[in-house]
């Protein structure tokens, strides 16, 4: 189950850090708590240094999170992605979904 | 339900007891629905043999394949992962088997069938934020081809039958169904020979865990196939099985697991006796 920590920088952009799988155990978690707290930024990056397995659930909860935040004219930014879980992105061709400006 | 100011509802469907026992029986009701569509007939036709299995991580899962025989003697397969787990991703397998039986009857190749599958999909699929990963192939007894179309999906492995070798099937890209819209689906093609067997199957096989929370991988399924790809395909099937039950040590899994065998036979089949594939 994933946790996050937030982290403000000087420019008033927000750095989120994930730790844990991100997987169907996290759907409240980013649904209730992560997506209503980072809404209102204009640049989000996430950080995915921490997070070492991501199911299909966990793929879909960053569609929805990257899809939702867009939407409401934040723009959105994914690092540090381990290989592992880097080769699943890449399967599902999760940068040309999202836009391969999106991983940095 | 109609309600009037005459009804009333009985004491005991307030008892916890009774709700969770009406909820056991409905649960049990859609695995045993989800279960029968999933272990349908299975077709029979000259010059090799296929096989299908799928195990729920719980009670009810997400995995889908189906068989769909074709008028021109080929056999359309299909397999796929609905994202996410339980219910929720049962309902939605019902849902892509459904846009599967509609799109194999009308499209030429396995790209069109994903392209309209996509179509038919797309929109309930963005609404309910969820997607499918599918991989659809036809194989033809007549030519031995196997022509394949994928969409986010796990390659399948392609054993050899005169050689000791297990090797991914060329790589296709394809988004996932539910991912963008309006997406063109591209065909690759093999030619297989007697013996050669492709293996279908979801990432819960590799991913399945054992109780020190290591995965089977793709090193240990490989080792499995090699030391049985001289099997019927349901033979096979078991001891795969077996062999992923062996390791997990009866471990609860993350995620369903499905398998789908296609081998070609020792026997040519006779051209001029070739009759459509017959659901058995």
């Amino acid at each position: 189950m994933i946790d996050f920590l937030l982290k403000e920088t000087a420019d008033e952009n927000l750095i989120v850090l994930f730790n844990g799988d991100l997987d169907i155990d996290s759907t409240e978690v980013v649904e209730e708590e992560l997506l209503p707290a980072i809404e209102n930024y204009k640049l989000v990056n996430i950080n995915f240094e921490n997070v070492p397995f991501v199911d299909s659930s966990g793929m879909g909860l960053l569609l929805t999170i990257v899809q939702s935040l867009k939407a409401k004219g934040v723009k959105v930014t994914i690092s540090q992605v381990n290989e592992d879980v880097q080769f699943i992105f890449e399967m599902l061709q999760i940068p040309e979904i999202l836009g391969e400006d999106t991983f940095i | 339900m109609y309600k009037d100011s005459a009804t009333f509802i009985h004491q005991n469907s307030h008892d916890p007891t009774v709700l969770d026992k009406t909820l056991k029986r409905e649960i049990k009701l859609a695995r045993n629905i989800q279960l029968q569509l999933l272990n349908g007939k299975t077709p029979v036709f000259e010059g090799g043999e296929v096989s299908g299995s799928s195990i729920p991580a719980r009670l009810i899962g997400g995995d889908y394949f189906d068989f769909y025989p074709l008028v021109n003697g080929k056999i359309r397969i299909v397999v796929g992962d609905v994202m996410g787990k339980g219910i929720p991703a049962a309902m939605l397998m019902i849902l892509t088997r459904g846009a599967f039986r509609s799109a194999a009857e009308t499209t030429k190749s396995p790209a069109d069938t994903l392209k309209s599958m996509n179509q038919a999909l797309y929109d309930d699929l963005r609404t309910l934020k969820s997607f499918v990963t599918l991989i659809c192939a036809d194989w033809d007894p007549k030519t031995y081809e196997l022509t394949y179309a994928n969409a986010g999906h796990t390659l399948p492995l392609y054993i050899k039958g005169k050689e000791k070798v297990v090797e991914e099937l060329p790589r296709v890209k394809g988004i996932m169904v539910g991912g963008l819209p309006n997406q063109v689906y591209h065909n690759q093609t093999v030619h297989l020979d007697k013996q050669d067997i492709i293996f279908f199957y979801t990432d819960g096989i590799i991913e399945a865990q054992n109780n020190s929370s290591e995965q089977y991988k793709l090193h240990r399924l490989i080792a499995a196939l090699l030391e049985n790809k001289q099997n019927s395909v349901s033979e096979i099937e078991k001891n795969i099985l077996a062999s992923i039950e062996d390791f997990t040590e009866g471990a609860p899994q993350r995620d369903d697991i499905t398998m789908v065998l296609l081998k070609i036979g020792e026997q040519e089949a006779e051209i001029s006796s070739l009759n459509s594939p017959v659901m058995k």
